[in-house]
């Protein structure tokens, strides 16, 4: 019996910006419900990664597949290209991403946020998206900010609401981009505890943080990254407990 | 009293026709300035290129050299070119370059220009981040832009816009010039005829003031609309 095609997969990825390789061949395989957490120092090249799976970096070589289908690339005078905007467009649909800063749309309510691409990316009719809507609210607890402006929120309620827009378009791999690091300490708890909920549910997530709590507990698989490429990875019981690489050893060392 | 002589229904037309030549020059501008900003942030060198001649050009040369040139100049290539279809093909073919057409073009011409540096820096002033969650959520480039990136640059370009179209509004005296009756050249026939300047264009200048203060709550308006979530003003 042939394996069910994984949501997300990445291989041998590569991307250099200027003279600089900054990701120098990198693979990730998201089964369903996963949850990968991407670890390693700033500059190791872990956000990049991420941003190529949904190709807001254009890598320039290796493959992207979700569910076996595979995202055709055309080589052009600037460089590699997706070959067909429309499948990046509905590759995207199903990756839902969760920004550092949040960028949840400025000009909108936070629940016109949610509902924007679901009605005029998925076509969803618009009834359908309020009921959802509101229960996404409930279930991240800002149901009384719906009509609130993200300028009006704290970081954290702006990051909840965040996810709460990701979950509308019913992903099936959720990408987060260092969710807590923007965010003051006493916020960062929250959004954790919203995306324990989704692990604990069998999301399939791909994680970058500096959160070694959050990677020890809820994640499937680490991977640390160095200066482009993949250190080590495993189930975080293994490479955060017993790291086999100094590199490793130093980065979880306690730094004062 | 205020008597205009007869030459109240004139200046009415005249008023008319202002009006009308500054709202279709606006329109052309707008959308000759968001075609020019899209060029000049294009990463096509020859788009931006021609976008940056566009702009000195009109940038550099006087209103009414331009508006000239273009009434004139225009008929006379216009004319070269029908001549050459009648003596190549037998089309016999005449168009007549029409005052008004021709000052809504080049009116239209000139400010698409100022627009464009409006639009440009205010589109440079959207935070990238809020075009990336719309791309990141499946969105296509024209729904990035109808959705998100319009309505957020719109807040940084109304101050720009509503200023260049007070500057429109009045360049549209220009007119005159290629025969073209609008208000301001009404009012100075009947000044020369009448000898009573002030009769005439002291309500032409209050009806100019009367359109610039109804434009200003107007702008004031979508001000308030456009700075939506962004709190202050």
């Amino acid at each position: 019996m042939a394996a069910t095609p994984m949501p997300l997969e990445a291989r041998n990825i590569k991307k250099r910006f200027g003279d600089t390789e900054v990701l120098k061949g990198l693979s990730l395989q998201a089964h369903k419900g996963d949850v990968i957490t991407l670890i390693g120092a700033s500059g190791s090249g872990k956000s990049t990664f991420l941003r190529c799976m949904n190709l807001l970096e254009q890598p320039d070589e290796g493959d992207l597949l979700m569910h076996g289908d595979e995202i055709r690339f055309k080589q052009t005078q600037r460089g590699r290209e997706p070959a067909d905007w429309k499948q990046v467009v509905r590759m995207r649909a199903k990756l839902s991403m969760v920004f550092q800063s949040f960028n949840l749309w400025a000009h909108m309510t936070l629940l016109e946020n949610i509902i924007e691409a679901p009605i005029h990316v998925l076509g969803k009719p618009k009834k359908e998206a309020l009921e959802q809507a509101h229960a996404l609210l409930e279930r991240v607890g800002l149901t009384a900010r719906a009509n609130a402006y993200p300028a009006q929120m704290s970081g954290g309620q702006q990051q909840r609401g965040a996810i709460a827009r990701a979950l509308a378009m019913d992903p099936e791999v959720m990408l987060f981009d260092e969710p807590t690091s923007a965010l003051d300490p006493e916020l960062v708890g929250d959004v954790l505890k919203v995306m324990r909920d989704l692990a604990d549910e069998g999301r399939t997530m791909v994680v970058v943080t500096h959160e070694m709590g959050f990677a020890r507990d809820v994640s499937s698989q680490v991977i640390y990254l160095h200066q482009g490429l993949i250190e080590e990875a495993g189930p975080p019981r293994e490479i955060l407990a017993n790291p086999s690489s100094p590199r490793l050893q130093q980065f979880l060392a306690p730094k004062y | 009293m205020l008597d205009l002589q007869g030459y109240g229904p004139r200046l009415i037309e005249g008023a008319g026709v202002t009006l009308s030549l500054a709202l279709l020059s606006l329109l052309l501008a707008i959308v000759l300035g968001l075609l020019t900003a899209s060029a000049k942030m294009s990463r096509n060198w020859l788009l931006h290129k021609f976008a940056t001649l566009y702009t000195t050009v009109i940038r550099g040369v006087p209103d009414l050299v331009l508006m000239m040139l273009l009434f004139f100049g225009g008929q006379m290539a216009l004319n070269v070119a029908t001549d050459a279809l009648y003596d190549r093909f037998g089309v016999d073919w005449y168009i007549n370059l029409n005052a008004f057409a021709a000052g809504v073009i080049t009116i239209g011409f000139i400010f698409g220009a100022y627009m464009g540096e409006t639009f440009r820096g205010a589109f440079l002033a959207v935070d990238e981040g809020q075009i990336e969650a719309g791309r990141a959520y499946g969105m296509s480039d024209w729904l990035v832009f109808r959705r998100i990136r319009f309505p957020l640059m719109m807040r940084h370009a109304l101050p720009g816009l509503s200023n260049n179209w007070m500057v429109l509004l009045k360049t549209t005296a220009l007119v005159s010039v290629i025969g073209l009756s609008d208000m301001v050249r009404v009012a100075a026939e009947a000044s020369r005829a009448t000898h009573e300047p002030f009769v005439f264009l002291i309500p032409v200048a209050l009806i100019y003031l009367a359109i610039a203060s109804v434009s200003e709550l107007i702008f004031a308006r979508l001000q308030k609309r456009y700075n939506v979530g962004f709190g202050g003003h």
